[in-house]
């Protein structure tokens, strides 16, 4: 018994037992889709990393000793002038004392709160910067920001150098598995307050806790926004390439079926709805819709060409069953690459796929087939344009097979000199610059404080009391200064500024006292004068250990590519290692050393998994037609959608993001499918003794309408998905419709061009 | 008969007498008794060490010793020197404070590597200090008159019952929005729920190893606090404490501190 002939007898069964098969179906279904209240919601920038990621480590060991590195800011900017004005500065001072109301907040600092000492001889006086605002003459407040410049802790922490910029930070000291919701909110509604109060001042929340929130509110918006109005689209799409009600309602209950239980499962799984898994439903929807497609529309035609409803469907099922089981495999193969990336949320959103192409397809094979059997369709003769089309296209290429390949070779070659332009990198920041909020913020931040990130390196001296240390501090000095030599840094602080100030004000504020004195004791001695005398949520402790043996600097970035920083950590690294010596660090650590490191282990992965999924997926093509030959052939229209793709890609950016290699591997596997259709089509037109001429007709006529509409479910969907909020999904919605559609015009003007010249031995 | 009934009624009618005190005036009663309970000392010597304990188990120590001066002027606070001992760096370092009811306190500072006496003025002196979970407030906070008090209700612990108190700081730059305190019958505080700026409990503070000196002084000799937000520890131990031993009040003077820089 043959393929054909199992398949035909498993479709009778299915007809025959319809309302058992969508019965059964649902209860599975729904079993499965249970696990949905299981889904996590998103940690933030942590859920992008693994737990054990060398660079994530390095950050926790740090928040072990010095206390948690999110910080939330309130960014204030006059519409004119700096801030030292009155309602400015009363508005900062208002801000920072309700601050302190922040849920999980430990410290708050700003301007106003900033800690100033005046020196009187040997009477010294500690104080809040700007206290009584009200009680001062405008001209005292200009005065304020000439002492406020020369303040190391308020330059570029607390205060942009040009004075244009107040920020109050908040350091928020996280239980383990609670998001950023409560301190974001809380912030939001101060936000809102003070704006409405000081009409002419704009206040924006920053910070790594908004960027943290922003994964979790991209993927709630996303999902509210964006899934409505694709299943209108998919409900209109449906109806127009099926033009039948019954058979469009068929197609969604399906698709919608095949979302549910993927979501289940992944809830079961224990996955967490990052910004990524929001794309999931929409390419699972895009994907079984396009068997759906497949099999109605066959099932449709067969109807109008006088088939009973049952015979139709299940001769669909014949014809189908293969190449959407190929099909599925295909794309889950790519897919599932993702997998030997280091982005849990990329794995996650790629299982998911999987799942949901396996779902898709067993449901395209089982309850679609009954549900067609069980409802009254009527299927109305089509007048097919396209078909009219597609033949004149076929007897063209055939008439100009040669020349066909040559213009296609030569666009390609003149495209792929375009790609050494481009190179692997990208920018961690542009995360969420498609959300205006955050855009806003970042804009006003960044050209004055370089960015609202952090890095952070843990010194040891390697001995109790070591931070004490003349020569400790002269090295954390040293450290200092050649880290402010370097592009990515944007300013540093460390516990030998504190240090070097304090040996200053004990000597009646004079500046040539601003260095590190040369006696150990003397150091001490001043620290714990110091800390005699800070106010609450100011103390040492998140930069200094208990023993007083290491401590903590505090490095403000500049925004830089991944390839930047990963090249500034080595360099760190390197200095580290030739001068740090008797004492010790680990280099630095933090959001924008651990998220480059990322990408760059990320693309290792990527590339390797692309290699083992495209050899996969060729060896299924070529076992799949068995035919080396055609496996071969099925290459060429496979690699150059990509080529092409990323050729254009060079006149809109010169960068290859993680984004845009997650977009091949989730592309590979679908345009395959096209291929897969019209060469097996084509080897069986050779098959039943059909000259080339007569077999490129013969594929055109029953997969090239199936081929553009599938293409074109795909693309709407890849294209819907560029709506989102998170960059990376916008990337990678309109990298894969770019490349779906270039493929869909490759496999129907390159494949049959080169089937007729190189595909004629079978 | 008549006379039961008139019996029954007074005692009937007594609980209302004991709540004609408001909470508010309770809560001050149990307070100023408490606090009333520590004083009469005169002057005091002790030597303390103080252990700081990380979360992961880690122990530093450090020595001081001190005295005390009390001050018998109600209106006024006590006046106490502190002697640094270790580590080695900050030996010879000395403290003097003078603390105040309602102004800020003075404090001077002998430094012996700069052969100096700083005087230190600072209006906000709510931080920990020397990487410690207590700040200057909780001592000076010993005195019932920089806060508002209430009386809670009697509370059960360890098979004790305690008085439970809440109270309000009613100075400026406070790092806590209110205490919670448990009092025992002995006027002895047991323990102290220190709430942070924002409502949430941040730490708490336990009293032990009380002492009776002088036959009428309690004393604790152990204070262990717990920062329940951070899981940092830190136990001060009072070792020899001496009262009443008849300390020269010169000693307390600016002028006696500003001498050790001569």
């Amino acid at each position: 018994m043959n393929l054909e002939d199992r398949i035909e007898i498993f479709g009778k069964i299915l007809v025959n037992h319809r309302i058992k098969v969508i019965l059964g179906s649902l209860l599975i279904i729904f079993t499965i889709s249970f696990g949905m209240k299981f889904l996590e919601t998103p940690s933030g920038y942590r859920g992008f990393v693994e737990e054990d990621f060398k660079y994530y480590k390095d950050v926790l060991d740090l928040e072990e000793k010095y206390g948690n590195i999110d910080v939330l800011t309130f960014v204030v900017k006059p519409e004119k002038g700096n801030i030292f004005q009155k309602d400015v500065l009363n508005l900062i001072h208002e801000l920072t004392e309700i601050s302190w109301q922040t849920p999980y907040s430990s410290r708050v600092s700003s301007i106003t709160n900033h800690q100033y000492t005046t020196v009187d001889g040997d009477d010294i006086s500690i104080s809040d910067f700007v206290h009584d605002v009200d009680s001062l003459s405008t001209n005292e407040i200009a005065n304020l920001y000439n002492a406020a410049v020369l303040e190391d802790a308020v330059v570029n922490f607390v205060m942009s150098e040009s004075g244009k910029i107040g920020l109050v930070n908040i350091n928020l000291e996280m239980p383990e598995d609670i998001a950023f919701q409560e301190p974001i909110s809380f912030a939001w509604e101060q936000k809102n307050y003070f704006e409405n109060r000081y009409e002419d001042i704009f206040v924006g929340v920053a910070g790594s806790a908004q960027f943290s929130h922003n994964f979790q509110s991209t993927s709630e918006s996303d999902a509210s926004k964006m899934y409505p109005s694709f299943l209108l689209l998919i409900i209109i799409l449906t109806y127009i390439l099926l033009r039948s009600v019954v058979a469009s309602i068929i197609s969604l209950i399906v698709i919608m079926l095949s979302i549910l239980p993927s979501l289940g499962a992944a809830g079961w799984l224990g996955f967490e709805v990052q910004p990524p898994l929001i794309t999931a439903p929409i390419i699972i929807l895009t994907i079984s819709l396009t068997h759906a497609i497949h099999m109605l529309s066959i099932g449709l035609t067969n109807m109008t060409e006088g088939m009973t409803k049952n015979d139709a469907i299940i001769e669909s099922l014949k014809i189908n069953f293969v190449p959407i089981f190929l099909t599925s495999f295909t794309t889950a193969a790519g897919i599932a690459g993702i997998n030997f990336g280091d982005i849990p949320a990329y794995s996650e959103m790629a299982n998911t796929v999987v799942i949901g192409a396996g779902i898709g397809f067993i449901l395209s094979v089982t309850m679609l087939p009954a549900m067609f059997s069980l409802l009254p369709i009527n299927a109305r003769k089509r007048k097919s344009y396209v078909l009219e089309v597609l033949k004149n296209l076929g007897e063209l290429i055939y008439k100009f097979k040669e020349r066909f390949v040559i213009v296609i070779t030569a666009i390609c070659i003149a495209v792929f000199s375009l790609l050494p332009n481009l190179h692997f990198d990208d920018y961690f920041s542009t995360y969420f610059d498609r959300v205006p909020e955050w855009l806003e913020v970042k804009n006003t931040v960044d050209p004055e404080f370089g960015s609202s990130f952090y890095i952070f390196s843990d010194m040891q001296s390697n001995e109790p009391d070591g931070i004490t240390n003349p020569e400790y501090l002269k090295k954390l000095d040293d450290f200092e200064s050649w880290l402010l030599t370097q592009p990515e840094v944007a300013d540093v602080s460390t516990i030998s500024d504190v240090i070097k100030t304090l040996h200053k004000n004990m000597n009646g504020g004079l500046d040539e006292y601003y260095a590190i004195p040369d006696n150990k004791a003397l150091i001490a001695q001043y620290l714990l004068l110091y800390e005699f005398s800070v106010p609450y949520g100011m103390d040492l402790k998140n930069q200094m250990t208990a023993d007083k043996s290491d401590s903590r600097i505090l490095i403000r970035t500049n925004n830089s590519t991944s390839m930047e920083s990963v090249a500034f950590n080595a360099r760190v690294d390197e200095w580290v290692n030739e001068n740090i010596s008797p004492f010790s660090t680990n280099g630095v650590a933090g959001i924008p050393i651990m998220m480059p490191q990322l990408f760059v282990e990320n693309t290792r992965g990527l590339v390797i998994g692309l290699l083992i999924s495209f050899t996969f997926i060729i060896m299924v093509v070529g076992i799949s037609l068995q035919s080396f030959r055609y496996g071969i052939i099925s290459i060429v229209p496979n690699i150059i959608p990509f080529v092409l793709g990323f050729g254009l890609l060079t006149l809109a950016t010169d960068m290859v993001t993680a984004a845009h290699q997650f977009a091949v591997l989730i592309s590979i596997g679908l345009v395959v499918d096209a291929t897969i259709h019209f060469l097996s089509k084509y080897k069986k037109a050779l098959a039943i003794n059909l000259p080339p001429r007569e077999a490129i007709q013969y594929c055109f006529r029953f997969v090239g309408y199936p081929i553009i509409v599938a293409s074109i479910c795909l693309f709407s969907g890849f294209l819907f998905l560029t709506q989102s909020m998170f960059y990376y999904n916008f990337i990678i919605g309109g990298m894969c419709a770019l490349i779906i559609m270039i493929a869909l015009l490759i496999d129907l003007l390159l494949l049959p061009a080169l089937l007729l010249i190189f595909g004629k031995k079978v | 008969m008549k006379f039961a009934k008139i019996i029954f009624i007074i005692f009937a009618l007594f609980p209302f007498y004991l709540s004609a005190e408001t909470a508010e005036e309770q809560g001050l009663r149990i307070a100023k008794a408490s606090y009333e309970n520590g004083r009469g000392f005169t002057d005091m010597v002790s030597d303390q060490l103080m252990i700081l304990i990380d979360p992961k188990g880690n122990e530093v120590t450090r020595e001081v010793s001190g005295k005390t001066l009390e001050n018998l002027d109600p209106n006024d606070g006590d006046k106490s020197l502190t002697y640094f001992k270790t580590p080695k760096d900050v030996e010879g370092t000395v403290m003097l404070s003078h603390t105040h009811i309602s102004d800020d306190d003075d404090q001077w500072l002998y430094l012996p590597a700069l052969g100096r006496v700083k005087r230190i003025s600072s209006s906000n002196k709510s931080g920990a200090f020397m990487g410690s979970e207590v700040a200057f407030e909780d001592f000076s906070g010993t005195d019932y008159r920089k806060y508002e008090w209430k009386f809670l209700g009697e509370e059960m612990e360890n098979n004790e019952t305690f008085y439970k108190l809440e109270s309000y700081p009613n100075y400026e730059n406070s790092g806590y929005s209110k205490r919670i305190s448990l009092i025992d019958n002995l006027n002895r505080t047991y323990k102290v729920d220190f709430y942070d700026r924002k409502g949430e409990l941040l730490k708490t503070l336990y009293l032990e190893d009380y002492v009776l000196y002088k036959d009428k002084i309690w004393m604790a000799n152990t204070m262990k606090v717990e920062n329940i937000q951070n899981k940092n520890i830190t136990i001060f131990k009072w070792l020899n404490r001496e009262l009443d031993v008849g300390i020269n009040k010169k000693d307390f003077e600016k002028s006696s501190i500003l001498r050790l820089a001569d």
